[in-house]
């Protein structure tokens, strides 16, 4: 038997329910979401599904209810696809950014701007130095802890993301026309530091005194400008500089190549969990030619130094279901080219919400099997 | 002072709703065509109101700078995903199978003749999409020539070219090349959200009569005194929600002119789809202020 062992863990969110989405829009449910209630209970082996559907039935769940309820369901569903550690699917969130806009004060909402195609995202302003007025996530996190026996990892937006998807009408509102760099990227560095300091580190010390053990602090902005990377660097180290944890950074759909040699600079970050399998080819194999996605980066890894990598191994934006030889290969590949497989653990590219739970489970089911035969072949 | 916006302006939140619904099956193709109709007939209110010189249709059927074009093209088609520059915006790139050519050009928008500008992507901003598969001479000869041309045939006043990455390159030699393949018209080169200080030098040789600069990204000082052309003046900032005061832009504009350039004309520094259309209504109406305020100095 071999002692390699790889952790498998989600990213962070999963769809939400259509059952909890039309609660919360105030539309009415149909037999449809009743019907999905009912079978998914019954498959995950939900404790007590029956009174989630009766409640749905009868209108007599209050929303919270609701949502505690979709919690428990995310986690029955990670658990049973064999996690090893696992969150609620970001059940209770809106999405990560105006999760954390709309609680902390100094942000106020400016409207939809689109992402593509027919795709839109709500975006604030930063009106004034941000702040909250406790730890955010404490409450959500009592409630996974006490739902499930697992490791229990905490995703959080990074400070620098927030700063990026924010519009900034306080800190580099004055002077912008014919500002020089200097004043825009002081003006940046400010809020990526109020934001880490005064916002994303009140919840870290609140998540961690009530127990939580692992942070993953999400940066999907964090290689948007390739020369602030720097501030992505700061905004991790400010946020949970000194606090007990496991700490890792989750990255994706970004050029890498522009993390290094900032990243090294990261302090005591267990890890950089990426986004691989969007990039890379669907047949097997564990040449570099097999696995354009993850070579260059992997390269990367190898070359800095870097401790650890949260290997990407599903790609969320596809109904693709990676069969498990295919996630096999591409950890033998990283194990192969890294040369050691302690600094290798295993996870999707990122967050599935936008994918269903039946391609959810089946995709999870397969990374975990897949994750088992690569430590077979190792042994 | 002529003032005017070029690119693509955002969608209404009334629009946004309707692609949603559409998507979902809550709603019609044929019912988000009249709510684009709609958004159409209500930005060429707000450019009236705003008093500006040149309308735009805003591109509200583009999905992004590329597709329209590349979908017209025989050779071209739709590629993954890429990020816009440095925003959260993405379009898809150009996937090349083909010799390009343009098989049908775009219809012109349905406004009167000589009042309106059109925008198109830059010969050099296509062939990066493509990720230089081919290269921008053949795509300014093959496809944007034909479609500047048939604008202009159409009764546009000016077709601005959006180049986003040459001010970040640094580099202007492949950008005239491949403007030089395109007919004499009517052209602006508009170098949206970057710092254009390097290549200015090199863009007075350009085969275009009217330079567009991001003033928000490159300094006053990077603008040769005496420049010979005619001036865009991003002073209205496309990526950001705070609302700009005319009178500041018109003072920057008065630094601007002291410079000698062949003439200016206020524009956004970029596309305004970057911000929520209310709030790009009301940066269309600072710059017709800008425009009126310098009007009166003058």
């Amino acid at each position: 038997m071999s002692g390699v062992r790889f952790v498998t863990r989600e990213i962070g969110s999963l769809a939400k329910p259509s059952w909890r989405v039309k609660a919360f829009a105030g539309r009415p449910l149909e037999e449809g979401d009743l019907a999905a209630a009912e079978e998914w209970g019954r498959r995950l082996e939900v404790k007590g599904h029956e009174a989630l559907v009766e409640g749905l039935r009868g209108g007599s769940l209050n929303l919270p209810e609701i949502d505690d309820w979709a919690a428990i369901y995310a986690i029955r569903l990670l658990e049973r696809v064999g996690l090893d550690v696992v969150y609620d699917g970001e059940q209770k969130r809106t999405e990560m950014y105006d999760h954390v806009a709309a609680f902390a004060r100094g942000f106020e909402p400016r409207g939809t701007v689109r992402s593509f195609d027919n795709k839109y995202y709500a975006k604030a302003a930063v009106v004034e130095a941000p702040s909250v007025p406790g730890p955010q996530d404490v409450e959500e996190f009592e409630f996974v802890r006490a739902h499930t026996d697992r490791v229990v990892k905490v995703p959080l937006t990074g400070a620098y993301t927030m700063e990026d998807w924010s519009y900034d009408e306080h800190y580099g509102h004055e002077g912008g026309l014919g500002a020089s760099a200097e004043h825009r990227f002081d003006a940046r560095r400010r809020f990526v530091h109020d934001v880490a300091v005064n916002v994303i580190r009140p919840n870290v010390e609140g998540l961690v005194a009530a127990g939580a053990k692992w942070i993953q602090i999400d940066e999907p902005a964090a290689t948007t400008k390739p020369d602030e990377v720097p501030l992505v660097v700061e905004g991790f180290n400010e946020a949970t500089r000194g606090v007990e944890a496991k700490k890792s950074m989750h990255i994706c759909f970004s050029d890498y190549s522009a993390l290094w040699p900032a990243v090294m600079e990261l302090e005591d970050c267990l890890e950089l969990q990426l986004e691989f399998a969007n990039r890379d080819s669907r047949e097997l194999g564990t040449k570099d030619e097999d696995r354009p996605g993850y070579a260059d980066t992997l390269a990367l890894f190898k070359e800095h130094g870097y401790p650890g990598v949260g290997l990407g191994v599903l790609d969320i934006h596809s109904d693709f279901v990676e069969p498990a030889a295919l996630v096999r290969d591409r950890i033998l590949y990283a194990v192969e080219v890294l040369g050691d497989p302690d600094r290798i653990q295993v996870n999707p590219d990122c967050g599935l919400r936008t994918r269903s739970w039946d391609v959810v489970y089946e995709k999870l089911a397969n990374m975990v099997q897949g994750t088992r035969l690569a430590e077979d072949a190792l042994g | 002072m002529r003032a005017f916006a070029p690119g693509i302006y955002p969608r209404s939140e009334e629009l946004v709703q309707a692609t949603r619904d559409c998507e979902r099956g809550r709603t019609s193709p044929k019912a988000v065509a009249e709510q684009v109709e709609r958004d159409f007939q209500e930005l060429v209110s707000v450019q009236r109101a705003a008093d500006l010189s040149f309308l735009s249709d805003g591109m509200l059927g583009w999905q992004d700078l590329f597709r329209p074009l590349a979908e017209a093209v025989e050779g071209l088609d739709a590629r993954p995903l890429t990020r816009f520059l440095d925003t959260n915006t993405f379009y898809r790139g150009v996937l090349v199978d083909g010799e390009p050519r343009l098989r049908n050009p775009l219809p012109p928008p349905d406004l009167p003749d000589r009042e309106w500008i059109g925008t198109l992507p830059s010969p050099l901003a296509f062939a990066r999409a493509a990720r230089d598969e081919v290269s921008a001479e053949k795509l300014a000869a093959n496809v944007l020539g034909p479609q500047v041309q048939a604008w202009m045939d159409a009764g546009a006043a000016l077709i601005v070219l959006s180049e986003p990455f040459a001010a970040r390159e640094g580099s202007a030699d492949e950008l005239l090349r491949g403007l030089a393949e395109l007919p004499a018209a009517p052209l602006a080169l508009q170098l949206p959200f970057g710092d254009a200080g390097s290549i200015l030098p090199a863009l007075a040789e350009a085969s275009v009569s009217v330079i567009g600069i991001d003033f928000y990204a490159t300094s006053l000082d990077a603008l040769p005194s005496g420049f010979p052309k005619e001036i865009l003046a991003g002073v209205v900032d496309a990526r950001s929600s705070a609302l700009e005061d005319p009178v500041e832009i018109a003072r920057f504009v008065e630094e601007l002119l002291a410079r000698e350039p062949g003439a200016v004309y206020l524009t956004p520094n970029g596309d305004l789809q970057f911000v929520p259309e209310p709030i790009a209504r009301q940066k269309l109406a600072c710059l017709g202020h800008a425009a009126i305020e310098l009007a009166e100095v003058a």
